[in-house]
């Protein structure tokens, strides 16, 4: 169970205080999928961020399932956003230095206690986006649509909760774009994982479970 | 598992390996500049402890005198070899050239067996030359040389008994060839640095031509011998020159100088009147004429006994009484109650033979008998007492043989040196003290034991040290000496800071730039998970390894850095080390500290980069940007500084100006603060809120281009204070240039006088004196003022000698030359108006102690080569075995007294009354006359070995080290400036490469290539101007004082020859960054891919 309550996010500029968020309420049950849409510069981002642990908001709580990260220290906040938390990313953020695999199993290496089964988890998510005869290549050599898929494998080796994705289809064809909005909702989407796309494409949108719209700093259900 | 955080450290230095790679770059550069610097210093230490012990050879100490002792003593000492060791003048007939300072040698087999080396055939006129000696007089084998050196007498040359002009001693030689270091060559108890100039010649030859057989003045000992022990077991008195014979019923106590020094007198006092002796002291003396009543008795013997003595003399004499023998008695018609005049010389402690006269009156007249008949009463004076006739004395002074009558010689057939009146001992002393003692003789008389017995006790008494026999530790010596006056580890080390900083500032700036290009790495790495301090360790890791990679490979290029520098002080930079013969010495505490400095340095500057960015939030680092409140935050802090230190300047110049502080100091710290304030200013200035109106206003793209510099502040501040702090080093260096001779008045380093002269053997005549001048032949130089010196021979302690001076040059300055107040001063301790006016005054002051003597030294010697202060002490060896304690009572100002310490001439005759005459001399002379004065003394004292030159051209002399030193700063530097342009270069094409979108756009939106060219260019000119502007602003104040002081003709060319050079290449570097612009593929840039 994912809660937001007057969330509110404020940044420091030159011409004064730029306030992106202004009291986002939200609730997302476990299993739930939901999309966000809204115009560019709305805070779509930014409430990823929040909602990922990237960033603290300004004002208001954030729990899921009944803890709030931002309570934690630094460390425990980092343990939460390996545990808790997969991201997928719009241009998907893969180290160039390493091989699919090995991009795939970073999460891992930010735990300390061993996870034996990590490897073979890793394999079986590259098989189900398809990239088993890929796991030795470097991202170079990979197209837009399998970089992305490798993301949300790479987003899904820890089991979380909570995947979260910003504009995830946003830099690929229309083809790519289907076939990895198809794997993140059968991967991502299975179980009780809550997962929150940011979007511009409507018919991304349309295959999420519930709308939601950002718009003026709050958050409107669609 | 797949991967492991070894595999993520693997791939990310593999991966980004260009960047790497220029961070090694800089690593291995900082490592190879300060392990290359500190294995310097061990080289130059580690050189000049092989020249010393080479020059050495087996010699661990040496027993010397200023006398001449047995040279049995060496068959009493095993492990010992004598010699005779002194300074002369060496000169070539035949191509006419002549050296002078020569180290003469009179050697025998011993020398070549204590060395442990083959000998060499010395033979009757054979001589060996040093190979640096022969190149100099270019002998070629079998011709003659001459050799003129001072005969060391018994007499004191400066009593009126010590031969002067012909002290001399000419001996013709025959060269046998030049003798290599391998064979001792270069054998010498002093070190230094610089080729060895000496003279082997057999010893008997060199004793026969000084009078001198079977005695020697240096005994080498080696380390299997305790000198001091074998000393003071095997010495004889004949070594002190000490003598006991037996007269009349008596036994006599005297000395082979003829004066009994009054520590020996106390001492042999004692003693004897411990052992039961009566003991009768007695000083004897020369008048020239006793008169009386109209008449004059020549050239006769007065002896000085005290009341009481077994003698004419009783306690009842006045002060000024005289006591006549009946002979003389009659000749001057004279009886008790007449007045008598004695006329007799004295030489003056300046160089002059005067004659003074004293009255008395005749107390007694005595027959010639008992001591009155005693004619060995006076000391044996060769030429004098030996003589067979009146007529036939050989004095050293003059001596009217027409006054003598057929009287004088009947005397003289009779009773040869009776002495022919007595005065009181006291009043004798009054008159005829001098500074070797007020005693002639010790006259003993009865005694419980043997003359025999005696004798052995006063040896027993007597420390030979004490008495001028001086054990020196010379290998110690010399290895302490080893240790340099100047760390040239320390010295290479200061030259290379800059570019040791420029390296750094490179590791920073090509590390940085390869984070920023991660940083979205490191953002992904906090998303999933990975801790701060993980997060950071990763990127640890990879400076970690970094900087050991360059660390090791840095070591290989140190020992080349090494080598290079070490090969520029061979050459290049001769001038200031004085010789040729460094060699690179590989030791691993230098390496070892370079190797972890460079580990530390490295990773210490990729976490200080790192520091920056982990501050950012996770989104941040993923947006691959930094908050705008940083900024906003530096941006306040930036013009804080700018203001403080702005501030700060101007007070420092202030006091500069009004003379609290030091000017040099004062304006330099003015001239840094100004540049960290322009720095401040600049970084202040990049920060600011962005102007609205940057477009519409005007087409020039300069706004443009600097708000694109102002995007990354901190890789542009780093760029042009880079550059900024290169400038200010070099130009402030530059401006401390000294250039050619030094021509200046009574307040300059020359004092205003002319020339500046040396001799080898001492003068002993006041050159300014008329009879002093007829005597030296200069009768034709009646316009020419001298002042003439004392000198204690000693290690050179000015920035020619790169040993430590553990045993420095001493003058003694005649009180003429103190009361003139000539030369410039760096600091003393005067504290009233007079002697801060003078400070040669506190020469004569009283001490803070009774046994330390005020002394003066040059500033430059005083701080960087004794490394001491003003008011500290400095310990010179004494010749009677007690340390002489010289307090620094003022430092002069860039002087051409940098190679000794100056006292006053009446300390100096107390400090070291061995040494006689004047070596060291100042010469004032009318300025169209100077060349031929020069020429002329040169000639009429060439036996002297006089050697003149220009007084400004001496002081030029150790400017010139001074240059050296500072074209090797300079060199170094401008290297640092290199690199630092270097990072520019490197600075602008990364901005093109990671603009190559906007440039895309600009592009898209119609600008041509020239035109982003041309922005680049206004980019990269930016950085470089406000770097160059700031540091020659900043520098220009640095160098006010020395500026209005001396000018900068010469300097300014060659500063802006540098700053056109660095200028230049700094906008070739922005050219090729321009020219970038042109290659990049822009239409790929546009896309998102």
């Amino acid at each position: 169970m994912l809660a937001l309550r007057g969330i509110a996010k404020e940044y420091a500029s030159p011409a004064g205080v730029l306030r992106v968020l202004d009291s986002v309420n939200l609730d997302l049950k476990a299993g739930e999928t939901a999309s966000m849409m809204g115009p560019s510069g709305c805070g779509k981002s930014t409430l990823l961020s929040v909602l990922g642990g990237l960033e603290a908001p300004t004002a208001g709580e954030y729990t899921l399932n009944g803890a709030n990260p931002y309570s934690l220290n630094a460390d425990a906040l980092a343990h939460f956003r390996n545990k808790s938390v997969g991201f997928v990313f719009q241009d998907h953020c893969l180290l160039p230095q390493l091989t699919v695999l090995e991009n795939v199993l970073v999460p891992v290496l930010a735990n300390s206690s061993p996870d034996r089964d990590a490897a073979e988890r890793a394999r079986t998510l590259l098989h189900q986006v398809g990239l088993r005869a890929r796991l030795d290549h470097f991202p170079a050599q990979l197209s837009g649509g399998e970089k992305q898929r490798a993301a949300i494998a790479r987003a899904l080796i820890r089991e979380p909760q909570l995947v979260l994705c910003d504009e995830p289809t946003g830099n690929l064809d229309r083809h790519s774009a289907d076939a990895v909005a198809e794997l993140l909702l059968s991967l991502a989407g299975s179980g009780e994982r809550i997962v929150v796309t940011v979007t511009h494409s409507p018919d991304l949108a349309a295959r999420f479970g519930s709308h939601f719209v950002l718009r003026d700093g709050g958050l409107f259900r669609a | 598992m797949p991967i492991s955080h070894s595999t993520l450290l693997r791939r990310g230095l593999a991966h980004y390996w260009r960047t790497h790679v220029a961070v090694v770059a800089g690593v291995v550069i900082a490592v190879a500049v300060l392990g290359g610097a500190l294995l310097v210093g061990s080289s130059v230490r580690a050189s000049l402890r092989r020249i010393a012990l080479q020059r050495l050879g087996n010699t661990s100490s040496a027993i010397t005198s200023a006398i001449l002792f047995r040279e049995q003593l060496a068959a009493s000492i095993p492990g010992s070899a004598p010699m005779i060791s002194l300074e002369g003048l060496v000169i070539h007939p035949g191509s006419r050239r002549r050296a002078g300072q020569v180290l003469v040698y009179g050697v025998d087999e011993r020398f070549w067996r204590f060395h442990g080396v083959p000998a060499v055939t010395l033979d009757g006129r054979d001589a060996w030359l040093s190979s640096a000696l022969a190149a100099e007089v270019a002998a070629t084998k079998s011709d003659t040389l001459l050799l003129r050196l001072e005969k060391l007498g018994d007499i004191p040359a400066e009593s009126i008994h010590g031969r002067k002009e012909d002290a001399a001693a000419a001996i013709r030689l025959r060269y046998a060839g030049p003798l290599p270091a391998e064979q001792m060559g270069e054998f010498s108890l002093r070190p230094s640095q610089g080729a060895i100039r000496a003279i082997f010649l057999p010893l008997r030859r060199l004793q026969q031509d000084l009078g001198a057989a079977d005695r020697a003045n240096t005994l080498l000992v080696n380390e299997h011998v305790d000198a001091k022990e074998m000393l003071r077991e095997h010495f004889a008195l004949a070594d002190l020159g000490v003598r006991l014979k037996p007269v009349s019923d008596a036994t006599q106590v005297d000395t082979f100088s003829g004066v009994l020094s009054p520590q020996l007198a106390d001492t042999a006092t004692h003693l004897a009147r411990d052992a039961g002796f009566a003991v009768t002291p007695v000083l004897t003396y020369l008048a020239n004429s006793i008169r009386a009543n109209g008449r004059e008795v020549p050239y006769s013997l007065v002896a000085a006994l005290p009341p009481g003595a077994a003698a004419p003399t009783n306690t009842a004499m006045p002060d000024n009484a005289i006591v006549l023998n009946d002979w003389t008695a009659r000749d001057l018609n004279a009886k008790a109650g007449d007045k008598v005049s004695l006329d007799y010389y004295l030489w003056k402690d300046d160089g002059r033979l005067v004659t003074e006269s004293s009255d008395f009156v005749v107390s007694a007249i005595v027959p010639i008998a008992g001591l009155a008949a005693d004619r060995h009463l006076a000391p044996e004076y060769p030429g004098i007492t030996d003589a067979e006739s009146v007529s036939d004395w050989d004095p050293p002074f003059p001596m009217d043989l027409s006054r003598i009558r057929p009287r004088d010689e009947e005397f003289w057939d009779s009773y040869r040196a009776t002495a022919k009146a007595f005065v009181r001992l006291e009043e004798g002393q009054r008159l005829w003290s001098t500074r070797w003692g007020n005693v002639s003789a010790l006259r003993l008389n009865g005694g419980s034991i043997s003359a025999e017995e005696f004798a052995a006790k006063l040896r027993q008494a007597l420390d030979p040290e004490k008495f001028g026999l001086t054990v020196m530790p010379i290998r110690a010596l010399a290895l302490d000496a080893s240790r340099g006056s100047t760390d040239f580890g320390e010295y290479f080390l200061y030259f290379s800071f800059f570019l040791v900083v420029s390296a750094l500032l490179l590791v920073g700036l090509f590390f940085r730039l390869g984070v920023e290009h991660r940083t979205r790495e490191l953002g992904l790495l906090e998303a999933v998970g990975f801790t701060r301090l993980q997060a950071a360790r990763h990127f640890l890791s990879e400076g970690l390894v970094l900087a050991s990679i360059g660390s090791v490979l840095g070591l290989g290029a140190a020992l080349g850095y090494a080598a290079l520098i070490v090969y520029g002080l061979n050459t290049w930079w001769s001038g200031a080390v004085g010789t040729h013969d460094l060699q690179l010495a590989f030791e691993a505490p230098p390496l070892l500290a370079a190797l972890v400095f460079g580990i530390v340095t490295g990773v210490g500057v990729t976490a200080l980069t790192l520091r920056r960015l982990l501050r950012e939030t996770p989104r941040a680092l993923l947006l691959g940007g930094w908050e705008l409140p940083a900024h906003a935050a530096k941006s306040t802090r930036a013009r804080w500084y700018a203001v403080i230190f702005a501030v700060l300047s101007l007070m420092l110049a202030a006091a500069g100006a009004r003379g609290d502080i030091p000017g040099a100091a004062a304006f330099f710290g003015s001239g840094s603060c100004l540049l960290i304030a322009a720095l401040t200013g600049f970084r202040r200035w990049l920060s600011a809120p962005a102007s609205s109106g940057l477009l519409g206003r005007s087409t020039s793209l300069w706004p443009l281009a600097f708000r694109n510099l102002s995007i990354r502040p901190g890789r542009t501040l780093l760029v042009a204070s880079l550059i900024a702090s290169a400038t200010f080093l070099l130009i402030s260096v530059e401006s401390f240039h000294r250039e050619g001779a030094v021509a200046g008045g009574r307040d300059s380093g020359t004092g205003g006088y002319r020339l500046a002269a040396e001799s080898v053997r001492p003068i002993y005549y006041n050159l300014n004196d008329t009879a002093g001048r007829e005597t030296l032949n200069l009768a034709g130089q009646n316009d020419t003022n001298f002042v003439s010196f004392r000198l204690k021979p000693g290690d050179d302690a000015s920035c020619l000698n790169l040993y430590e001076p553990r045993n420095p040059r001493v003058l003694g300055a005649p009180q003429t030359f103190l009361r003139e107040g000539r030369f410039a001063w760096s600091s003393s301790l005067a504290l009233t108006p007079e002697d801060k006016a003078n400070p040669w005054l506190l020469l004569e002051r009283r001490s803070i102690a009774a046994d330390v003597i005020p002394a003066v030294a040059d500033a430059n010697s005083l701080q960087y080569v004794l490394h001491k202060k003003v008011g500290e002490i400095v310990e010179v060896p004494g010749s009677r075995g007690v340390p002489i304690r010289l307090q620094i009572v003022a430092a002069l100002s860039d002087s051409l007294f940098q190679s000794e310490l100056i006292i006053s001439e009446e300390n100096f005759r107390r400090a070291f009354p061995d040494i006689q005459g004047f070596r060291v001399f100042l010469i004032d002379a009318p300025a169209p006359r100077v060349a031929g004065v020069s020429d002329a003394l040169e000639d009429a004292l060439s036996d002297s070995g006089f050697d003149a030159q220009d007084a400004g051209e001496k002081l030029a002399a150790f400017h010139r080290v001074e240059n050296t030193y500072l074209a090797t700063f300079q060199a170094l530097g401008a290297l640092g400036l290199l690199l630092g342009t270097l990072g520019l270069g490197t600075v602008l094409v990364r901005n093109v490469l990671e603009r190559r979108r906007e440039f895309a756009l600009l592009g898209a939106v119609g600008f041509a290539t020239s035109r982003m060219r041309s922005l680049v260019w206004r980019e990269s000119l930016l950085m470089l101007a406000a770097g160059q502007l700031a540091g020659i602003a900043s520098a220009a104040v640095a160098i006010a004082p020395v500026a209005a002081e001396r000018g900068f003709t010469g300097s300014l060319v060659s500063m802006s020859a540098m700053m056109a050079a660095v200028f230049l290449t700094g906008v070739v570097a922005c050219w090729l960054a321009a020219g970038y612009v042109a290659r990049l593929p822009l239409v790929e840039a546009l896309r998102a891919e």
